[in-house]
């Protein structure tokens, strides 16, 4: 019967004409007349180099790698056409089966954009997929089980069927991401699919992140959308939103409208509640948690001057001090006043805000780097409260002065949630920024672990890691050495990492792994706008998906193509990810390749 | 309510506070004994199962509703303030610097927008500075684009052509910026919008945006007056200097520009519209009541080159490039148009060669292609170079030779292991003794030239030669001497196809070759790449080449982005920041006499494309090509040590920056937006 289908579709494939392509046992895929050298190739032939690509290699085409166990792949290949496709999708409850609903008019627009011309064909094959799913929630945490099992199996009499099978609605849309990169489009009209399929699928880290910063440069919502669309593409599943900073606060806050008011950079950079509450909703769509960061103590002056004016006194102080050098990270300068009690409230206002936008089960980030000491001390106020309430002006006392701000707003946070969220009784953990409060030394009298979770941004090697992990915190990992985006364009001599330095990072080599949440690959944006966004972040954050998705032991050598491959389905998905190596290299596989490099 | 599902409550912040609420009146109902009490919940229940499903329908209303619910009334829509975000500031100018401070409405004080500030405070806000004198008014004034005219005085009907070209596009322009009303502009300012732009670009006319206001003017007259040169053809020796005096008479602006050429007088329009501005208060042009501009380029070359051979670029992002160099001044499209990697250009006599050497067959640029960028360009003041590199770096498109009879015109062509013949991949190299690769030299040559209009200066390429290649087919005991025949035959089928008239410069890539003496210094100008302080710069203006600096550790703008090969160290990282390309400057550094400093022509900034794609060729080349303009259109002197900028220059080169953006080109951005906005508080 297989062999039935394969001649058929040599058949087909030979009556498209145009050079064939071969895929080689080291997974070159060459032109059938340019035979490569000590290349042994397989007896498939295929239509083009991306329907090659499909099946050449134990990944095919499929980004990031699935982790098994079982994986293969046919060399044959169904012919159809993406509004032939029929579906069905099974779900435990009405939610649920909504979103399968959804994941489905997702992936068929995804199909459309492989289509190299028409996609229609006049008499496609006959595909049904039967999707899955156990779970009836859906609740996205860093529990949510988000593996699934795609198997696809062609018959000459029953077509094609393809069935997907998932825990959770999110380990559907993941298969059915996948199973988007079973496809390409024919060099006729429609498209391709693999026709043979198992896979079956699962991430190594529940945290695959990405942080976008809109304070340095606003992001207007229809590229954010689109980061959204990447991330989906690469089954990241976090969008750390570092929405406000010192810089500018565009977020708007129903309850405390002056932040957006002295805040934004102008009206028509801000983000509105409710457009908030639909961009959660477009990645949730997507299987990805917006978690929401408001940042303090420090990195606070746009939105926090208007205190003084409105009777509250000052929220932020050492704003606009110049020059800035001595008491700020970076300009402009601004740091909360711990000992203003109206500070608490204007944050608990915010922050109930956040829950109320976010997901029941959602939590927050707190922020909390780069507080420097020295901006407090400078404060003839906060030194007299300190010493009025017992403190001294030591750094132990300006430490336990900080720690309090974040336990503070941590019980801010659990009342807010008590009340908006009764039914969930866990009180939810916050995430905060490594800082000198996190020293491991101290860190245990500072916050504790059940509470907060600790995103490091330090290099992988770097022991505050192990420690951490070593006294049970939980952590994320955004080494600054691999997965800071925006490095290398002048900013205190870093140095770009291109995508191999983003892919080589390592995890946390460590036994409490189950306390390694996953990791963030950051975009600062002091020198992005809307104008460079995409290319900064893609297709990088796609190199530290497939580490975060997969920790694969493979070198990038073996991969290359695999990521080109990856690198221009964004394209086709209209994400204008950057350019990574000439055409000539993308096009003549091996032919650039290191002559002196043993696989 | 009950059927309500976690999923769906989840897409309103506000939804299970909603059930929760229900749930009670539900409770309280089964307990009711009053009547009214049952209708009220019946009623809002009715309510709600009403909003359910007008929200299920994806209305916007219900949020609405949903927040008048659990938010007091005092709370207002944050879409729609009191007053605009922007409004609320304004700017006042203090030791030269815009200060942001806040604004209330009531106050009696015009609000000055930070566009208006900026213009009117401390350095005039020209990019490139003129060099001679720059004087503008204090006293500005506003007006309609409607009401702008051109007058031409000049007795070169050539000149007259090329002017009103000229004009059409700085009004263009204009109209694009006066169309950017970002006050008025929706939260999604994006892609959507600059499509609607460039598709309205033709429209005639004047202002699209909102209503006609008259502004302060009555008219506005531009008088262009080109006496001397009636030449529109390139070359080192055009006088590119201009003279720009604005002056107004009861609301009549007239704008006098007189320059010897029509290059200088474009050089003009380039300065007045950057001396015009779109104030976001009045939704007005506004410029100053009376300018003094008198101004000359210190250097005659001013280049910019881009590779489209690693990647290949649409003709539309070529002449986007073309548009900022025009604003930066920068005067030399070198257009790397192939390499071993791939040959675009579609030949009229060879189409063998794009046949088989283009990417695709819409990755193409035809003969006709470079004439229409060739004439655009002309129009911003841009000359275009077409480069055919050889002998090295060709190969993909010259492999057909033999199947025609013709031999074989390259050899080494994909070569493996590559990194013994080629620095890198994929390999390749014409064939020195084969008369018919000369010949195809000399026809694509003719053609580009016929294109680009005649010229004093073409490029031969002649960089990197690996005589490994070579040595494999041919026995010469001198393969360096083979490679100097090579470029010296391109010479002569230059020469022969210019009529039988030698440019008088002729550029090639600094190389081991350039280090002998075997190139006529009468002839041969060098193009330096290598790094600033290697000796070769010293003895190539020693030995009397003219050169053209294109220093790898100042103006590759490609550098910094790692290596893209598996293996291998990165070519030329880190990064060259703008202030970098800003700060090089080769001639103060070497200390050369007057007869040196001669033979230097000027300056090219150079993107190689192995890591860039039309997505990223704008960022990529600006603002930083911007700077090169100004270092070789000013050459400002500059005493601070490596890393400190003149405030007055982040300035003038954040506001450059935002007309680039404004003309639709994406160019990086310098700092934080609000280090834009608040000039010299991050400084």
């Amino acid at each position: 019967m297989k062999w039935l289908i394969i001649i058929w579709i040599l058949l087909v494939l030979n009556a498209a004409g145009g050079t064939k392509w071969l895929c080689s046992r080291s997974t070159v895929c060459t032109p059938e007349n340019r035979k490569l050298q000590g290349e042994k190739y397989r007896v498939a032939r295929f239509e083009s180099q991306r329907d090659c690509r499909l099946s050449c290699g134990k990944y095919g085409a499929v980004w990031p790698m699935p982790t098994g166990p079982g994986i293969s792949l046919s060399h044959s290949r169904v012919h159809f056409d993406p509004q032939e496709m029929q579906f069905s999708v099974e779900a435990p409850s009405e939610a649920a089966t909504q979103f399968l609903h959804e994941t489905r008019r997702l992936f068929v627009a995804n199909l459309l954009r492989e289509c190299a011309r028409d996609c229609t064909v006049a008499s496609s094959a006959r595909i049904v997929v039967l999707a899955t799913v156990i779970s009836g929630s859906l609740v996205l945490d860093w529990r949510t089980h988000e593996n699934y099992k795609l198997a696809i199996n062609s018959t000459l009499g029953n077509g094609t069927v393809v069935h997907i099978q998932a825990t959770t609605v999110y380990g559907a849309r993941h298969a059915f991401e996948t199973l988007s990169n079973l496809v390409t489009g024919s060099v006729t009209r429609g498209l391709l699919l693999v026709s043979n399929v198992l896979i079956s699928d699962r991430p190594c880290y529940p945290h695959r992140g990405l942080l976008l910063d809109t304070a340095r440069h606003f992001m207007p919502l229809q590229h954010v959308r689109r980061t959204l669309d990447g991330m989906a593409a690469s089954k990241m599943n976090v969008l750390h939103w570092h929405v406000v900073d010192a810089h500018s606060f565009p977020l708007e806050i129903t309850r405390v409208p002056q932040m957006q008011l002295y805040g934004a950079y102008s009206s028509a950079q801000t983000y509105s509640r409710k457009q908030v509450v639909e961009l959660m909703k477009y990645a949730r769509l997507r299987g990805i948690r917006i978690i929401v960061e408001i940042d303090g103590p420090s990195h606070t002056n746009s939105g926090w001057q208007w205190g003084p004016d409105e009777g509250l006194g000052e929220l932020s102080v050492c704003l606009q001090r110049s020059p800035w050098e001595s008491p700020c990270a970076s300009p402009p300068c601004g740091q909360l006043n711990p000992m203003n009690d109206n500070v608490y409230a204007v944050l608990k206002a915010i922050f109930r805000q956040v829950a109320e936008m976010g997901a029941p089960e959602e939590t927050v980030h707190m922020g909390g780097d780069e507080v420097q000491l020295s901006c407090w001390n400078s404060s003839m106020q906060i030194q007299e409260k300190m010493l009025s309430q017992g403190y001294n002006l030591s750094e132990k006392s300006f430490l336990h002065l900080w720690a309090q701000f974040h336990r503070r707003n941590l019980l801010a946070w659990d009342e807010i949630n008590r009340s908006e969220h009764p039914d969930i009784p866990e009180p939810k953990p916050v995430i905060l920024w490594s800082s000198l409060l996190t020293n491991p030394d101290t860190i245990e009298r500072h916050l504790p672990k059940e509470r907060f979770i600790i995103q490091t941004w330090v290099d992988p090697h770097d022991s505050l890691n192990r420690k951490l992990l070593e006294l049970g915190y939980r952590i994320i990992v955004s080494n600054a050495n691999f997965w800071y985006l925006d490095h290398g364009f002048g900013h205190a001599k870093t140095m770009y990492h291109n995508w191999r330095t983003v892919y080589e990072a390592d995890m946390p080599d460590i036994s409490e792994a189950q306390l390694v949440l996953g990791g963030e690959v950051c975009l600062w944006t002091e020198s992005v706008d809307q104008n460079t966004l995409e290319s900064r972040i893609w297709p990088r954050a796609g190199a530290a998906a497939e580490r975060l998705w997969a920790n694969p032991v493979e070198s990038t050598v073996l991969i290359e193509r695999r990521f080109y491959r990856y690198r221009e389905r964004l394209l086709d998905r209209g994400i204008q990810a950057e350019a990574v190596a000439p055409r000539f290299c993308v096009l003549n596989e091996k032919l650039c390749d290191d002559p002196y490099f043993v696989y | 309510m009950m059927m309500m599902d976690s999923f769906w409550r989840f897409w309103s912040f506000s939804g299970p506070l909603r059930t929760r609420q229900g749930l009670r009146y539900l409770f309280k109902m089964s307990l009711a004994v009053s009547l009214r009490r049952a209708l009220l919940v019946l009623l809002s229940g009715a309510i709600f199962i009403l909003t359910v499903l007008y929200w299920n329908q994806g209305g916007g209303k219900t949020q609405a509703y949903s927040e008048a619910l659990e938010r007091p009334h005092s709370h207002k829509d944050g879409t729609a303030f009191p007053i605009p975000v922007e409004k609320f500031w304004t700017y006042k100018c203090e030791n030269d610097r815009c200060m942001r401070v806040s604004y209330h409405a009531g106050k009696t004080a015009k609000r000055v927008s930070f566009i208006t500030c900026s213009m009117t405070c401390g350095y005039v806000n020209i990019w490139p500075a003129p060099t001679i004198k720059s004087l503008v008014s204090a006293q500005t004034t506003s007006f309609s684009l409607e009401i702008v005219q051109l007058e031409m005085d000049t007795p070169h009907r050539e000149v007259r052509k090329q002017l009103q070209l000229s004009f059409d596009s700085f009004l263009k322009d204009l109209r694009q910026i006066q169309r950017l009303d970002y006050a008025a502009s929706p939260a999604e300012m994006g892609e959507s919008e600059s499509s609607s732009w460039s598709s309205n670009n033709d429209m005639v006319g004047a202002a699209t945006s909102g209503q006609r206001r008259s502004g302060g003017l009555e008219s506005l007259l531009v008088k262009i007056s080109v006496q001397k040169s009636g030449d529109v053809d390139f070359s080192l020796d055009n006088d590119e200097s201009y003279q720009l005096s604005t002056m107004t008479e009861s609301h009549r602006l007239l704008v006098e520009i007189k320059a010897n050429s029509f290059f200088g007088a474009r050089h003009g329009l380039s300065t007045l519209q950057q001396l015009i501005w779109f104030d976001d208060e009045d939704h007005m042009l506004h410029t100053y009541v009376n300018s003094k501009v008198k101004d000359a380029p210190k250097f005659r070359y001013r280049g910019l080159m881009l590779d489209t051979s690693r990647h290949f670029f649409s003709l539309e992002a070529i002449k986007r490039t073309i548009m900022g160099m025009g604003l930066a001044k920068l005067n030399r499209f070198h257009w790397h148009l192939t390499d071993a990697q791939s040959f675009p250009y579609i030949s009229r006599n060879y189409p063998e060669l794009a046949e088989h050497g283009a990417y695709s067959e819409s990755e193409t640029y035809t003969e006709q292609d470079v004439r229409e960028v060739a004439d655009f360009a002309r129009i911003h003041g841009v000359q275009v170079i077409p480069e055919i590199d050889a002998p090295a770096h060709a190969g993909n498109g010259w492999d057909w030779g033999p199947k025609r009879g013709m031999g074989e015109l390259a050899v080494c062509i994909n070569q493996q292991p590559w990194s013994f013949y080629c620095g890198e991949p994929p390999c390749g190299q014409l064939n020195p003794k084969n008369n018919h690769t000369y010949l195809i030299l000399q026809r694509l040559y003719e053609e580009l030239l016929l294109a680009t209009g005649p010229t004093d200066l073409f490029h031969l390429g002649g960089d990197e030669v690996n005589l490994d290649c070579w040595a494999q087919y041919f026995n010469d005991t001198d393969l360096r001497g083979l490679w100097c025949d090579f470029m010296l035959q391109a010479m002569a089928r230059l020469k022969m196809a210019n009529n039988g008239v030698s440019p008088k410069y002729l550029a090639v890539w600094s190389s081991a070759l350039t280090n002998t003496k075997c190139l006529p210094n009468s002839q041969f100008t060098v193009q330096v790449w290598g790094g600033s302080t290697w000796q070769e710069n010293y003895d190539l203006l020693d030995n009397g080449y003219n050169v053209i600096f294109s220093h790898v550790d100042a103006w590759y703008l490609d550098c910094g982005f790692g290596s893209w090969r598996s293996t291998g160290e990165a070519a030329c990282s880190p990064y060259r920041t703008w202030q970098n390309v800003y700060k090089h400057r080769p001639w103060e550094r070497m200390r050369l006499d007057k007869k040196r400093r001669k033979q230097v022509l000027g300056g090219e900034a150079c993107l190689w494309t192995e890591q860039v794609d039309e997505n990223q060729l704008d960022n990529r080349l600006w603002p930083r090509a911007g700077a090169l303009g100004e270092r070789l259109w000013s050459d400002p002197s500059d005493d601070h040590d490596l890393d400190i900028m003149a405030p007055e220059v982040f300035r003038r080169i954040s506001l450059f920056r935002t007309r680039l953006v404004e003309l639709g080109i994406k160019a990086e951005a310098l700092f934080p937006k609000y280090c834009a906005q608040n000039p010299g508080e991050c400084i």
